[in-house]
């Protein structure tokens, strides 16, 4: 770096400068706001510490502890996996097809992009809150619903077998917050090539699995990592809802660090549980971006 | 030229030396500042703290009050932080938290030397709970809180059975609650406990998580007691006499009890609070108060709280910072606040004049103040609070959700030692016993 700095001419240096200076508020930010607190987490982890007291240097104490003696541990990390791999999936398709929907030219489009957007910024607490009638057993609106058919519905977030498909049902909620960028990358695919495909004969669905799906993998791509990064994140709907319960069900990980931390005045051991959970989601990122070579395709 | 320079000396030192004594005197005139952390609600509104802070100041010309008022979800970290750093904590603020008790200023010696306040004043046992930690006096207690059951009295009118009375039993609650049950109507007649080992556990017989010592979980949680308080509640659920914990959490006041449903009518028995028998009083509900039910041969206790006031132990002026707590949380601070909020005080002379005191619901709250209370468990043990209540909250799951028999209580508590040993073996080497 020292010598390519010495090979720039003044003038490039002065524009490097100039771009140093430009990052620097971000790189600032950086290292305040995160490099700071997750090599500070990184010292906690190794420590015992009560918030209020010194942290007390215990080693590798708390990540033994973890992977040798903490059944909450795998149940949380157990719970968090399985709503990951019900609510990814159900997040990504029901997304794209809203988005396939919202790509239609029917007169008051942009009324129901608005629509389907706004649950999207509306706070996760109070939607969980109306997320608690709606699943209501006696007198929610589903229940309600079913009843009329003849279908007695489920305990929803009361029942052990259904709290955390309801949770995954509820991330729903959210999904025109997806819908809105595969609309973007919909309406970056060229015209042309549907043009080019309805000369060749091909119909609706074949234009789907061959033009649009190829050219929508880059944004199917981001919001993979997106999603799956905000699925491990899962925490509000537990924390105001099911309170990690019934029976651990939807004890996620981060509802678990919580506790450690702010319950359970565990700092030290919440540390390496976030630390955990950061190597997690990277491991998961990293997976996906390796793989991603593979099936996501670029238009040139 | 020497002399001069001589008188120009002495004329300079004189001038330094007045105007040393000049600053040095006025910062002996200057007031004590005392900073003071606290917060608004109903109970204590900002009118009430500004009205506090300036009839203080009133009658203590040399001490000002420097206050800031903040929200409950910053007050935590906040104080986390500062006691933490060990600078920056305020002078006064409420301790509630039990790993702060280590950093609060002992106040015995102030006590006891004050001729106009007394721990004598306090309910004694709202201040053995929350003003003594240790062996010492840390704090004051402000307010007070209380669970007890609110019993609709139209409900019991409607439904032809009496009234409950102090002597009552878990097993007559039961019975009652079946008989006030209408499915016609809505109507349960009476709703669950929201957590084990509060007042009613005790109450069924002395039961406890775990021993005194903090050591052993065998033979308490699954023992005799704790089995016949769980079967108990066993009992309730099955009876169908009460709402699930979907109805309580849909249709319940958030997280501190189903008053909605009690003041609707549609509730005939519920365990409550004084905040609740207020709002419930307002909206003109036809109700009573009583203890919560206990076995006769055993001691009645009562799940209790108040807050903590206390003072920094790193206050730079623990004779101000403790004239002003006397003030705020004595008669005058106390009763200022019940004026101008809410506030029902903690001590017996001043909440006598509370504007309700006289009625029948009122005195009936008065009359669990006294009793023993379970605040032991609840707050001084952090281990409980935190991690074995979540290690024994399988079984608590287990019967509301019905997933087990009544002749599996004793077998699912047996399953949760080894957890809440282990958590409490965890838990107590780092947070105490």
């Amino acid at each position: 770096m020292l010598s390519a700095w010495r090979q720039m001419t003044p003038q490039e240096r002065r524009g490097a400068k100039t771009g140093y200076l430009a990052l620097s508020p971000w790189m600032v930010g950086f290292v305040i706001f995160y490099a700071f607190p997750i090599l500070a987490t990184f010292y906690f982890s190794l420590t015992q510490w009560t918030l209020v007291d010194p942290p007390v240097w215990i080693g590798l104490d708390n990540y033994v502890r973890m992977f040798t003696r903490d059944p909450l541990f795998i149940s949380s990390l157990k719970a968090t996996t399985l709503f990951v791999a019900l609510s990814l999936p159900l997040k990504l398709v029901l997304g794209l097809m809203l988005a396939l929907l919202l790509n239609l030219k029917i007169p008051g489009m942009n009324l129901f992009r608005t629509v389907f957007f706004i649950p999207a910024v509306i706070s996760g607490v109070a939607v969980s809150l109306m997320w608690i009638w709606f699943l209501q057993p006696d007198t929610g609106v589903v229940n309600t619903l079913l009843s009329y058919i003849g279908v007695r519905g489920p305990y929803w977030f009361w029942d052990l077998n259904w709290a955390l498909p309801s949770v995954a049902i509820m991330s729903i909620w959210k999904v025109g917050g997806a819908a809105i960028i595969y609309l973007a990358g919909l309406q970056n695919i060229p015209a042309h090539l549907y043009e080019a495909a309805e000369i060749d004969g091909a119909g609706k669905w074949r234009r789907f699995w061959r033009i649009t799906l190829p050219l929508l993998t880059p944004t199917l791509f981001f919001q993979l990592i997106i999603e799956l990064i905000d699925a491990f994140k899962i925490f509000t709907e537990a924390f105001v809802i099911t309170k990690g319960g019934p029976l651990k069900a939807t004890y996620f990980f981060l509802y678990y660090f919580y506790e450690e931390a702010f319950r359970n005045f565990n700092m030290g051991y919440a540390s390496a549980l976030a630390l955990f959970l950061l190597v997690v989601i990277m491991g998961c990122t990293v997976f996906v971006y390796r793989t991603s070579g593979r099936w996501v395709f670029y238009e040139n | 030229m020497k002399y001069r320079f001589t008188k120009k000396a002495v004329l300079l030192v004189t001038l330094l030396l007045l105007l040393l004594a000049s600053v040095g005197g006025a910062a002996a005139q200057d007031p004590v500042t005392i900073t003071w952390w606290t917060l608004a609600s109903a109970e204590s509104p900002e009118p009430a703290i500004r009205a506090v802070v300036e009839a203080f100041e009133a009658e203590h010309p040399d001490i000002k009050i420097d206050v800031t008022i903040m929200a409950e979800s910053a007050y935590g970290d906040l104080m986390n932080t500062a006691l933490g750093a060990g600078e920056g904590a305020p002078d006064i603020a409420y301790f509630w938290e039990t790993p702060w008790l280590p950093h609060t200023l002992d106040i015995t010696a102030h006590l006891e030397a004050d001729p106009d306040l007394s721990r004598d004043d306090y309910f004694e046992e709202y201040f053995n709970n929350w003003a003594v930690w240790d062996g010492k006096v840390v704090g004051l207690p402000f307010t007070v809180g209380a669970n007890f059951v609110m019993y609709n009295k139209d409900v019991f009118d409607d439904a032809g059975v009496d009234y409950p009375t102090a002597d009552w039993t878990p097993w007559d609650y039961i019975e009652i609650a079946k008989a006030l049950t209408d499915p016609d109507k809505r109507r349960w007649g009476g709703d669950r406990p929201r957590g084990p080992f509060r007042a009613i556990w005790r109450n069924i017989g002395a039961t406890k998580p775990y021993s005194d010592d903090s050591a052993t979980v065998d033979g308490y949680i699954n023992g005799p007691d704790s089995v016949a308080a769980y079967t108990w509640l066993w009992d309730l659920v099955d009876s169908g006499a009460t709402p699930t914990p979907a109805d309580i959490e849909v249709l319940g006041t958030e997280g501190t009890g189903p008053v909605d449903l009690f003041i609707a009518g549609r509730l005939g028995m519920a365990t409550l609070n004084n905040g609740h028998m207020i709002t419930a009083a307002n909206a003109g509900v036809n109700f009573g108060v009583v203890p919560e039910p206990h076995v006769p041969e055993n001691e009645r206790f009562v799940h209790a709280w108040a807050l903590r006031a206390s003072i920094w132990a790193g206050t730079e002026h623990p004779d101000e910072a403790y004239e002003f707590l006397s003030f705020w949380a004595g008669p005058e601070g106390q009763r200022i606040n019940m004026e101008i909020g809410a506030l029902m005080p903690s001590l017996p002379s001043v909440l006598a004049d509370y504007p309700d005191a006289e009625s029948d619901y009122f005195q009936g709250f008065m009359g669990v103040l006294n009793a023993t209370q379970t605040a032991e468990w609840r707050a001084s043990h952090p281990c409980w609070r935190g991690a074995v209540i979540r290690s024994v909250s399988d079984a608590w799951d287990l019967i509301m959700l019905g997933e087990i028999e009544r002749d599996e209580v004793q077998a699912t508590l047996d399953a949760l030692v080894e957890p809440a040993q282990a958590a409490l073996e965890e838990c107590v080497p780092r947070l105490g016993g």
